[in-house]
């Protein structure tokens, strides 16, 4: 699979502030991948989604995003491939009714109305949202907030969508069908999905997990090599994840098997356990 | 601020809501305008009549039109009774030092009256018919010419339609801070003037923070979505001059024909 994000030794200085938040940091992203990158609050994960689109420009360092080097005569048509879904869904609707807002990104790329029309009706209609098509936006709820920003996302058929703590602010039931349809999207349309996060069960959907420290990458590897860092997550200022905190604390008592367990093999190991006694 | 009925919009579907909004916009103005046309019981009995009409093709209730003036009341109170009392007359009924009071003071009062009541009610029936967005894109069309002197008509378009897109999300806001300095022991509307605009405080200043968080939280969305500077865009919201408009725009023209000769001279 090729590289359809990397990025080459980047460096960000706020200028209010006296230490890097993003430090000297690489990371290759494959087509078609659902990576996770997990950090404790002020790790420099955000800042990392804005160099990625442009909204800040890095002190040092490349960006390549679908084998093109972004400089600032082509971020507008490197921002057209990624979609962004931020944390809090009030502040990113600018459309007064839920149509509107999704037909945004649609305006702001000229395109003609009849085919806007359709284009909205079937983002909207992906997300299950199009019975809500003509409403006010401050009248959703959290979860389907959410949902029309995905839809607005959608619209415009980004390859890359970035989700910069969307599922934050929900509640679990409103986090559950988010991520979902996020999953089955990245199936049906073959998107690469950059998931950031600072709760480490969200991660049990992708491939990859990367931990950014510090500004700079401190660990990359599949999930399962991630969650067996068991305790030495909490370095990083992040939880176990509930599986592995069971597990270990079963260790004592009952002989499991060794390594990461999620929650299906938790539960098969715990049934053998208890067929053999 | 439930209580306030200018300015607000009420759901329906009548056929004065299907009016295009940019119709309803002018007539609203010109029909303003011409309530000064009229000087006379007939013309004034006219006006009144139309707009009753319109209220009634409204489909809403009249309560909230007579609502709508209670903002106003102390203001035409005062008015009414100016007229009333210092309308100089050849044949004054009483007076009283300066005061006098006439049969034409008396009518001319009650004619303003009814102006007060025409005006009020004509623009409290664009606003409960009329969503604020759908003002905002009448206002840009209407605007639009002013594009030949390089008026920003697109950017002042796009601004009113945030603005009136975080009009609910301030009101929010600014209960919640309330709420949360109530629970540490602020009390709101209490005590002299000073002590209540001082209390006034610490609601102004986080609302102050939090509008500017959001306006950069919105500006980065809106730019990662795309939007460069308002030019080249196209328009998902479009509206339609139908039929009912032309109509309810010679209604107009006949409504002034009519007007100018029943007024007297």
């Amino acid at each position: 699979m090729d590289n359809i994000i990397s990025i080459r030794d980047i460096t960000y200085t706020y200028p209010e502030s006296g230490s890097p938040a993003i430090d000297h940091l690489s990371l290759d992203v494959k087509s078609n991948e659902w990576l996770s990158i997990v950090g404790k609050n002020g790790s420099g994960k955000s800042t990392l989604t804005k160099l990625i689109d442009g909204l800040i420009e890095a002190d040092s360092g490349t960006i390549e995003i679908d084998g093109q080097i972004i400089n600032e005569d082509n971020i507008w048509e490197a921002r057209k491939k990624i979609g962004i879904i931020f944390q809090n869904p009030d502040h990113q609707f600018v459309g007064a009714t839920v149509e509107d807002d999704v037909a945004f990104g649609l305006e702001n790329q000229g395109v003609p109305r009849p085919e806007m029309v359709e284009e909205v009706n079937h983002a909207l209609d992906m997300v299950d949202m199009l019975p809500y098509k003509t409403r006010d936006p401050q009248s959703l709820s959290g979860g389907q907030k959410q949902r029309v920003a995905i839809a607005g996302v959608l619209a415009t058929k980004p390859q890359i969508i970035i989700m910069d703590e969307s599922t934050s602010m929900l509640d679990p039931k409103g986090r559950k069908t988010v991520l979902d349809l996020v999953k089955r999207l990245r199936d049906e349309q073959d998107m690469t999905i950059i998931s950031i996060t600072h709760d480490i069960e969200e991660t049990q959907l992708s491939e990859r997990i990367v931990i950014i420290d510090d500004g700079k990458v401190v660990k990359d590897g599949l999930p399962e090599v991630i969650y067996d860092l068991g305790s030495e997550l909490t370095k990083f200022g992040l939880e176990e994840p509930f599986s592995s905190k069971l597990a270990q604390s079963l260790r004592t008592d009952f002989k499991l098997p060794e390594g990461f367990l999620n929650e299906e093999e938790l539960v098969n190991s715990i049934w053998k356990l208890s067929s053999k006694m | 601020m439930n209580k306030l009925i200018l300015g607000r919009y009420l759901p329906g579907d009548s056929l004065i809501y299907k009016l295009d909004p940019r119709g309803k916009f002018l007539i609203t103005f010109y029909f303003i305008g011409i309530v000064f046309l009229a000087n006379n019981v007939l013309s004034y009995g006219f006006l009144l009549l139309f707009v009753l009409f319109a209220v009634y093709l409204s489909k809403i209730n009249l309560g909230f039109f007579l609502k709508g003036l209670r903002p106003m009341f102390w203001l035409i109170l005062f008015t009414v009774l100016l007229q009333m009392f210092f309308t100089p007359s050849n044949d004054p009924l009483w007076s009283f030092g300066i005061l006098t009071l006439s049969k034409e003071g008396m009518i001319i009062s009650a004619y303003i009256f009814v102006r007060f009541v025409l005006i009020i009610f004509v623009s409290t029936l664009l606003t409960l018919t009329t969503t604020p967005i759908e003002i905002s894109d009448s206002i840009e069309s209407i605007l639009k010419p002013l594009k030949a002197i390089k008026f920003p008509v697109t950017q002042v378009a796009l601004m009113l339609s945030i603005a009136l897109r975080f009009v609910p999300l301030l009101i929010d806001e600014t209960t919640k801070i309330m709420d949360a300095q109530r629970a540490r022991g602020v009390d709101f509307g209490e005590g002299g003037l000073i002590k209540r605009i001082k209390s006034f405080v610490p609601i102004l200043i986080p609302l102050f923070v939090s509008s500017f968080s959001i306006a950069y939280d919105l500006a980065i969305a809106m730019e990662s979505r795309g939007y460069k500077d308002g030019e080249g865009r196209s328009k998902y919201r479009i509206l339609k001059w139908e039929k009912r408009d032309t109509v309810a725009a010679i209604v107009m023209i006949l409504i002034t024909i009519i007007l100018l000769m029943i007024r007297s001279y």
